[in-house]
């Protein structure tokens, strides 16, 4: 069978007219593919997708296969609070008497979907702001890097907690907190990249053709810096989660009946000394985990958008 | 070398002008205006007559600008921040008695994290993909994804609910000097600070090593015969210090941001617990003034990051005395 299909492949005629010889063995990849390729490959990293994706879906799914009850407290007196896992509550209740495991479900539809609202509102705010700080140049841009320094000056958490006592609470206006204050630094990284790819040479030319500076963002800077914009963006997700949970803590966070992981986190270490560890222990591995696999998967993008290391 | 300093200072002015004007404008953008704190003075059920006295006696009827203009003349030539809405003190009284708290804990942090993160970046680099570096970088992550005061609940119970019976709290005394009466107190919190700073820096530590270790110049010295010790420490790290030193100046806000949660953990009265509890009361100068006087803290940390980098690295030197 083989010798017949070797035999029939050394008889196969060559292609006519084909001036250039193609190394038909290497098919030609596209790009994105062969990005794909090294992130696959990354095998930590896809492993930290695919828990993401597990945990977005149960957060967003198993409340409505397995509905608990997060809006009522107990108020019966003793029995439901602080309950060990049983077989009703897989991982026990908490101090209020809510369900823990559809508690960690329910918080995390908030936590990660602010972390995503305000990741994504970052990076877009802080790529237009660093192309235009990046191209203007001159007085512009060290006006507008100064401004940027102004507020990488004030320690973030100090920022967040003066706009918050100013602005309410509610969780639109976190996520807008959140996302229209984590971008100083991602602006900055930005800005680096417009300057830097603004003075390259395949730049330069574009301008002695005749190219708009609005060609040459679209065409030349945005392309050689989605790397960046990527990487940040993924980090601004982690961070923002971040940031929400100590918000949480401080009570700052999204105000009660609904929930997020770090004021439930707070709550449960309030009684870390009574030795409830299922109010603390699976949450805190879950949110580590979380934030681990979206870090490492900003690695990985990094890696995957490294020119060296695709094929050709 | 003066030169640079002086620029360098004249920019950090105009930072701190823009954050100032940050500061003093953004009560202006609450949802009933500058006089909402009354409200959370003087109670739901204050009469519009009573909010525009509390209003006046506060001068919000002035103009913006007049307002500023008294802000900035009074804080630069009296180092008044105004008085505090909630409590009988002026916001310069409330600071002055907190302060030292604050940079206490965050500067032996720093002093610690230096004599860590450094030692530790060098080993990484030198030893990289080897087992430590892994088990290095692999808590670092951890600590990093951590939120920060989940890890200093987890010091408390290990080292202070069980076996070595640390003290829980620092000392509670308003003094200034009584921190210093029981120093085993402050044990957790500086270490819980410390590792959070650590992991935060180890990273960029390892990068910035790892960096000069490719470098001709290192590599020429291990041609030439020197010992590996000797390359890493009179070659590598003489050349690493500059980019370490400018990241320690740029890990301070995170510090003093950690050191918020830290102190609300361990309840240790310092700027971090009073920026919140003026936060809960709407006490807006009192927050405004401690944000304020903590960048200024960061900016001068900065500088002094700077100013540092200039005398390591004589190439900043030269350029700043030539322009």
């Amino acid at each position: 069978m083989t010798d017949l299909t070797e035999r029939e492949r050394v008889a196969a005629p060559e292609p006519p007219d084909s001036p250039i010889t193609l190394n038909t063995d290497e098919e030609i990849v596209p790009m994105w593919r062969q990005r794909i390729r090294i992130f696959v490959h990354n095998k930590l990293a896809v492993a930290s997708v695919l828990f993401l994706l597990i945990t977005i879906g149960a957060c967003f799914l198993v409340p409505f296969i397995h509905p608990t009850n997060q809006t009522n407290q107990a108020l019966t007196f003793g029995l439901p609070w602080n309950q060990p896992p049983s077989f009703h509550h897989w991982l026990g209740t908490d101090s209020s008497g809510f369900d823990e495991l559809g508690r960690i479900f329910f918080g995390g539809e908030y936590s990660l979907t602010l972390g995503f609202f305000a990741g994504f509102i970052t990076i877009v705010v802080g790529t237009t702001y660093g192309m235009i700080s990046g191209f203007a140049g001159g007085v512009t841009d060290t006006i507008m890097m100064r401004i940027i320094d102004a507020f990488l000056s004030i320690p973030y958490i100090f920022l967040l907690i003066t706009l918050i006592s100013i602005f309410n609470r509610s969780t639109v206006f976190l996520i807008c907190i959140i996302g229209f204050t984590l971008w100083w630094g991602n602006a900055r990284i930005i800005r680096g990249d417009a300057l830097l790819i603004r003075n390259l040479e395949y730049s330069q030319a574009a301008t002695a053709m005749g190219a708009r500076k609005w060609h040459i963002i679209r065409h030349h800077v945005f392309p050689n810096s989605i790397s960046n914009i990527v990487t940040v963006a993924t980090f601004s997700i982690a961070d923002a989660i971040l940031f929400l949970s100590a918000l949480g803590f401080l009570g700052l966070g999204i105000q009660a009946p609904p929930t997020d992981w770090g004021t439930m986190l707070q709550q449960g270490t309030s009684q870390i000394q009574n030795g409830f560890w299922w109010e603390i222990y699976p949450l805190a591995l879950i949110f580590i985990l979380v934030v681990v696999s979206i870090n490492y998967i900003g690695d990985a993008l990094r890696d995957c958008f490294e020119v060296r290391l695709l094929e050709r | 070398m003066f030169a640079y300093i002086i620029r360098r200072i004249v920019q950090s002015f105009f930072v701190l002008m823009i954050v100032m004007l940050f500061t003093f404008s953004l009560p202006y953008f609450q949802v009933h205006g500058i006089v909402a704190p009354a409200y959370t003075v003087l109670g739901t059920k204050a009469t519009p007559y009573n909010v525009a006295i509390w209003a006046k006696q506060h001068g919000m009827d002035h103009s913006y600008f007049y307002r500023f203009w008294t802000y900035v003349t009074q804080l630069f030539f009296h180092f008044n921040l105004g008085r505090s809405y909630k409590e009988n003190n002026s916001v310069w009284g409330i600071i002055s008695l907190y302060v030292p708290r604050t940079i206490w804990l965050a500067a032996v942090s720093l002093l610690l994290t230096t004599i860590i993160a450094i030692p530790l970046g060098i080993y990484q680099a030198s030893r990289r993909n080897t087992f430590g570096d892994y088990t290095a970088t692999g808590v670092a992550f951890v600590l990093y994804a951590m939120p920060n005061f989940l890890l200093a609940m987890l010091l408390l119970d290990a080292f202070s609910f069980h076996f070595p019976h640390l003290p829980n709290s620092p000392p509670q005394g308003v003094q200034a000097w009584a921190m210093f009466t029981n120093p085993a107190g402050f044990i957790l919190p500086v270490a819980a600070l410390t590792m959070l700073s650590v992991a935060g820096l180890s990273r960029y530590m390892r990068g910035t090593v790892l960096e000069v270790l490719v470098q001709d110049y290192v590599r020429t010295a291990k041609a030439k015969g020197c010992s590996g010790l000797r390359t890493l420490f009179k070659h590598a790290f003489r050349n690493a210090l500059g980019p370490i030193i400018v990241l320690l100046g740029l890990s301070i806000p995170a510090l003093l941001g950690g050191a918020l949660i830290i102190e609300s953990v361990f309840n240790y009265e310092g700027l971090g617990i009073q920026t919140v509890d003026a936060a809960n009361n709407l006490d807006l100068p009192t927050v405004l003034g401690i944000t304020l006087l903590v960048a200024i803290l960061t900016l001068l940390g900065n500088l002094l990051a700077d100013v540092a980098l200039g005398l390591v690295n004589p190439r900043i030197r030269i350029e700043g005395n030539a322009r």
